[in-house]
């Protein structure tokens, strides 16, 4: 699948939580259909944020932004969930819904709260949760379940919410190293098959390499360096935001570059 | 183009079974509240015979004084037991998803302190005034009550933009605002006390048909209400954050069940006093019993708080005849073991 049609596109984004300092300022970019987009940083750059404007629960205080060319500020937030969906970084839930459950609430946005859910609901729920390689944990109980398979469930259920954009902050933290592989092959599957659209904050700066077409580099709310991950992950963008010198080699099969610090 | 899944031909069945399960219980609930019901009809002061009684209940010309208990006192307090303990336990279920606080009850946002404060002013006038106010007194209570509910809903708006921890903090704040008036009220009374005191402990013993034909529009319809954000309450079961991501406006859903759950509170508790516990736990026992999912749990509720709070009149009623001993008490000597037992039980 080529790599055409513009999902998301951002112009001059500003925003403050408290009015006179800026966590954003002047952020632009956009998103093709089939794309994953890395956002790296340290602590405290605004992936978050950044990751919330983009979902629409924060209103950017300046600023352009187009979903599929549509006025993201315009868009009631019913209309977004029919577009995006979230992987959270953290979850917490209050009561102890089954992991089957979890997943099945993805599907909130198609279901009309008086006519009820249809068995395609129920379909496309199951399938995301074989996907994900979460249907045994199905009758599991959510809040005893560990921090991998909770993120396992949580990912199926953004999946099963049939998003165009699926947004994930640091969606690996607490998967084990098998997991993240085959995750990030479900997802890179989903880029190229079925034309998904991906932004992701990451932490870990090699998988990011690993996994992203393009990389945002941000650093105290600007954009330092967007690019490929050759281009953005050099020794002095990385000393310049991170403070470190760091070593940088090439992947011995992937050729990306992979940071030793 | 957009992002589909291949179906898979067959979905696991039990994937589906919540509607089964909410029959089953509501199938289970209504049989046992009409058996509830009909055993404790039996109960009271008096005692009729059970086959007097089916009697009365198809045609009442048999005994006039037996009929008058049955039709006049037992009959109408049983129905508005059944009445304030599914309200109850409906809010006290949808308070705790929109707060995601397991701890929340029916009281937790204030509109009881308000109702209490109302209730108890309106005793006070009549000992003081000599006016006769007792058939005033949900007048009194329902205006404190909405009084409260206003005061909660404006300085959770000025605080914190109607978060959950807004809403929270501000209806704690009014509880203890009033129930501080309220103590002032007590400190200050003499003959009166009494009448507070039971008031504030809940009193089923003055129902009659004019006050069940009152608060039964508002329980129902503020119920169905409720019902149909069960969804919704689920989704904000997953956060804040995860429900707008699932298109839920978490801020109009809470202020949504936060003023149609004030109203049927407020109109119960103006007729039957300040009736505590089984908004808290009746959620509780549901929930272990049929799971979380609010559109299951939130109807059974309703039908399990109604067994609950008749059982618990009845006892109330009839522990100590001819004394009665307030059913507030009853709600919490009965419930607190019930439900540290089950919670023990869950957790082994």
């Amino acid at each position: 699948m080529s790599i055409s049609e513009t999902i998301l596109k951002i112009e001059n984004v500003d925003f403050s939580y408290n009015g006179n300092q800026k966590t954003l300022s002047k952020i632009s970019f956009s998103v093709s259909r089939g794309e994953l987009l890395g956002i790296i940083g340290p602590n405290g750059s605004g992936k978050t944020t950044l990751l919330k404007i983009v979902s629409g629960i924060l209103k950017p205080n300046k600023g352009n932004m187009l979903l599929l060319n549509q006025n993201l500020n315009n868009l009631s937030i019913e209309k977004i969930a029919k577009f995006i969906s979230v992987v959270p970084q953290d979850t917490w839930v209050t009561f102890s819904f089954k992991a089957k459950e979890v997943v099945f609430i993805g599907r909130l946005p198609y279901i009309s709260r008086l006519k009820g859910e249809t068995l395609e609901d129920y379909q496309i729920s199951q399938e995301a949760m074989v996907k994900t390689q979460s249907l045994p944990l199905s009758e599991k109980n959510i809040q005893k379940i560990s921090g991998g398979e909770r993120q396992r469930v949580f990912i199926a259920k953004a999946l099963a919410q049939t998003p165009q954009l699926l947004l994930l902050d640091e969606f690996t933290s607490h998967l084990d190293l098998n997991y993240k592989y085959e995750m990030l092959n479900l997802l890179k599957k989903a880029l190229t098959e079925e034309g998904l659209t991906i932004i992701s904050v990451f932490h870990d700066l090699n998988l990011a390499s690993i996994a992203s077409h393009r990389l945002i580099l941000l650093n105290v709310g600007k954009i330092e360096k967007i690019g490929t991950p050759q281009e953005v992950l050099n020794e002095e963008n990385l000393q310049k935001v991170y403070g470190v010198k760091p070593i940088l080699i090439d992947h011995p099969y992937l050729k990306v570059p992979q940071v030793i610090m | 183009m957009k992002f589909s899944i291949n179906k898979s031909p067959k979905v696991i069945t039990s994937y589906i079974n919540w509607r089964k399960k909410l029959i089953l219980m509501l199938l289970i609930g209504s049989l046992g509240i009409l058996g509830v019901s009909l055993a404790c009809l039996n109960f009271g002061v008096v005692s009729i015979h059970p086959k007097e009684i089916f009697s009365l209940i198809w045609n009442s010309s048999s005994d006039k004084t037996n009929s008058l208990i049955i039709w006049q006192l037992r009959i109408p307090r049983i129905i508005m037991a059944i009445l304030a303990g599914a309200a109850l336990s409906t809010v006290g279920g949808a308070f705790q998803g929109i707060l995601r606080n397991p701890l929340a009850d029916p009281y937790i946002l204030g509109v009881s302190a308000g109702a209490a404060l109302g209730a108890c002013i309106g005793i006070a006038l009549q000992y003081t005034t000599g006016y006769y106010l007792a058939s005033f007194l949900p007048l009194f209570a329902f205006t404190g009550a909405m009084f409260s509910l206003y005061l909660v809903y404006m300085s959770s708006k000025i605080s914190y933009t109607l978060e959950s921890t807004g809403l929270l903090l501000a209806g704690v704040a009014i509880n203890f605002l009033f129930s501080a008036l309220i103590t002032v009220l007590l400190a200050l009374s003499k003959s009166e006390l009494h009448s507070m005191i039971f008031w504030l402990m809940g009193d089923l013993s003055t129902a009659n048909w004019n006050k069940i034909t009152i608060i039964t529009i508002p329980a129902i319809v503020g119920s169905l209400f409720l019902f149909l954000s069960s969804l919704d309450l689920n989704a904000l079961s997953l956060g804040e954050e995860e429900a707008l991501h699932l298109g839920v406006d978490t801020g109009k859903l809470r202020i949504r069940i936060f003023i149609i759950g004030s109203i049927i509170i407020a109109s119960i508790v103006s007729f039957t006093g300040l009736i505590g516990f089984v908004g808290l736990i009746v959620p509780h026992i549901t929930r272990l019993l049929v799971g979380p999912d609010h559109r299951v749990m939130l109807p059974t509720s309703a039908l399990f708080g109604a067994i609950f709070l008749i059982l618990c009149d009845t006892f109330a009623r009839t522990i100590i005849t001819p004394t009665e001993i307030p059913i507030g008490a009853v709600t919490a000597i009965v419930g607190a073991p019930l439900f540290i037992y089950l919670l023990r039980r869950r957790n082994v």
